[in-house]
């Protein structure tokens, strides 16, 4: 058995998320017009692989990860998470919204600790579990805040916190960051890094930005710029964290991938 | 910080120094005032009182038109001489009252029906045809029926009022939980609630500050029906304050009447808006 061989067996051994056959048509006009978002993705993420997925807007990314969520069933293939196969949405993956999409009538901790709540866990274990994530997200102070009263970047701490209270196998980002200003979005990526590596878990990061992708990713993989989504490209990204911005090996890979996408930036 | 100091608890901005001062002087300060809302609102106050005085003396109207303080004097005599076997404040909580029956009884009818109607397709398809029928029919076009009905009594006059209230809190409820942001049924799926979570978790809470401007509504709908159904044969309220100030000639009662009415009227909004803070100090979110 060659290397490369066995590496491949070692990693479908220990793939968490496993994408088979997806493809996704959408329907409209009661039927007369079928849209093709996604066409045959097949995807493997191992266990506590940081996987980004590149891809301008209207490529399907978004779409490829609510199926993942379970939020939306495929029209045909399948994803498995541990040899399962997901047909609803459930509190072993963690979604963190483009949009928030907090609870606005809930405060920080009311937000975080959710999760645990719709599961029944007791109000001082919740409390204090809430209270841990909400000190690694590095929100001290601001648990009674209610959402209205939260920046930007830190309303998508309490989104993190939220998803990561629930203890979830995978965590599911959704352009988590593209409603942040450039500095806060950066201090965002770099807040990443740090939470994972203090909690590590497989983590599927959808984006449109090569840069971010670069900067948080195991391995990134560029999606087809026009429907339907297929998967284009993967890249592995062997640069030690925390990555700069700057480094000669990480604008080589940032131009690469730019030449090979044309699309995106 | 002392310079900046409001002067005599109205919040005048002064600018201060000496040299300004000099320069300035007694100009500056007409100018503070003429930038105080508080000192504007008192002349808009004084303006209006001025034309009403003009109006109640010298215009075409001045015969039926009394000065402010005839209509001050008025409504202090009512208050300590009965009119119909009632002082002011009987015939004012009479139609409070109503008022206050009415509304309860179309909330608690229009907010579940409103509730059920948006969660529950079946139960909107068979209902929301005929209440979209209903709907416009504008309250007072059932007083004739009502009194048909129920008679002269106070029954007619509540159920009026309690069809005014009963639209706006069904309408506010029904559109208040459809109007719920998907994307929470998203959120809250994903953290592992199932239908009955959901409901009680996002559907309910999200939909409260809709349910409860519905309720503004259906208070001032609740006012306005009262008025409607006392000027048609009661014997009590303030409506009737206001038709007695017409057949006796008196337009110090009407007018008397209209302000105390403006009055309980903007109380009682004024008391919802501050609940609303206590029972839901998050800001609704627009998106």
């Amino acid at each position: 058995m060659s290397l490369e061989k066995r590496v491949d067996v070692m990693n479908s051994n220990r793939a968490k998320i496993v994408c088979e056959q997806v493809s996704m048509i959408f329907q409209q006009r009661f039927g007369t017009v079928n849209i093709n978002v996604l066409e045959d993705i097949d995807l493997a993420v191992e266990e506590n692989e940081f996987l980004v997925i590149v891809g301008p807007g209207q490529c399907g990314k978004t779409t490829l990860l609510r199926i993942m969520a379970g939020l939306q069933a495929p029209t045909s293939g399948r994803v498995l998470l541990d040899n399962e196969k997901i047909s609803k949405p459930g509190p072993d993956r963690g979604l963190v919204f483009q949009k928030y999409t907090l609870f606005p009538w809930l405060t920080a901790m009311g937000n975080v600790e959710m999760g645990l709540k719709l599961r029944g866990v007791g109000k001082t274990e919740r409390r204090e579990i809430a209270r841990h994530y909400i000190s690694l997200v590095g929100l001290e102070g601001c648990e009674k805040s209610y959402p209205h009263e939260l920046s930007g970047g830190m309303k998508q701490r309490v989104g993190i916190a939220r998803a990561y209270a629930n203890n979830p196998k995978v965590m599911l980002l959704d352009e988590p960051f593209g409603q942040l200003d450039a500095q806060t979005r950066y201090l965002m990526e770099q807040e990443t890094v740090r939470i994972w590596e203090s909690e590590k878990r497989t983590v599927i990061f959808v984006t449109n930005n090569i840069d971010e992708a670069i900067y948080l990713g195991d391995r990134i993989i560029t999606m087809e710029g026009k429907l339907p989504g297929r998967i284009k490209s993967t890249y592995r990204v062997d640069l030690d964290r925390p990555r700069e911005h700057t480094d000669i090996q990480f604008l080589e890979l940032r131009h690469r991938i730019t030449e090979e996408t044309a699309l995106l930036l | 910080m002392e310079q900046s100091e409001s002067i005599a608890g109205c919040g005048i901005q002064m600018e201060t120094g000496p040299a300004l001062e000099k320069r300035e002087g007694a100009w500056a300060a007409v100018r503070g005032l003429l930038r105080n809302r508080y000192c504007l609102y008192g002349l808009s106050v004084i303006g209006f009182l001025l034309i009403w005085y003009w109006a109640a003396l010298y215009s075409s109207i001045s015969r039926f038109m009394p000065t402010p303080d005839q209509v001050f004097n008025e409504m202090v005599r009512i208050a300590g001489h009965k009119l119909a076997g009632k002082t002011l404040v009987g015939h004012l909580w009479a139609s409070l009252r109503r008022v206050l029956i009415g509304f309860g009884i179309g909330v608690a009818l229009g907010v579940p029906l409103g509730l059920i109607m948006a969660i529950n397709k079946y139960i909107n398809a068979a209902v929301k045809p005929i209440f979209d029928l209903f709907k416009p029919m504008p309250p007072i076009a059932w007083i004739s029926l009502a009194i048909l009905w129920f008679g002269i009594g106070e029954q007619s006059k509540v159920f009026i009022i309690a069809i005014g209230a009963f639209v706006p809190a069904l309408i506010n409820s029904y559109n208040g939980i459809r109007l719920v942001d998907p994307a929470l049924y998203d959120a809250v799926r994903m953290l592992g609630g199932n239908r009955r979570q959901e409901l009680y978790q996002v559907t309910f809470p999200a939909a409260f500050p809709a349910i409860f401007a519905g309720f503004q509504i259906a208070l001032s709908m609740a006012w306005g029906s009262v008025l409607a159904a006392e000027l048609v044969g009661a014997r009590s309220g303030m409506g009737y304050i206001i038709i007695l100030g017409m057949k006796v000639f008196k337009p110090e009662l009407i007018i008397g009447g209209m302000i105390i009415i403006a009055l309980v009227a903007g109380f009682l909004t004024l008391s919802l808006n501050y609940l609303e803070k206590k029972v839901c100090p998050w800001k609704r979110e627009l998106t």
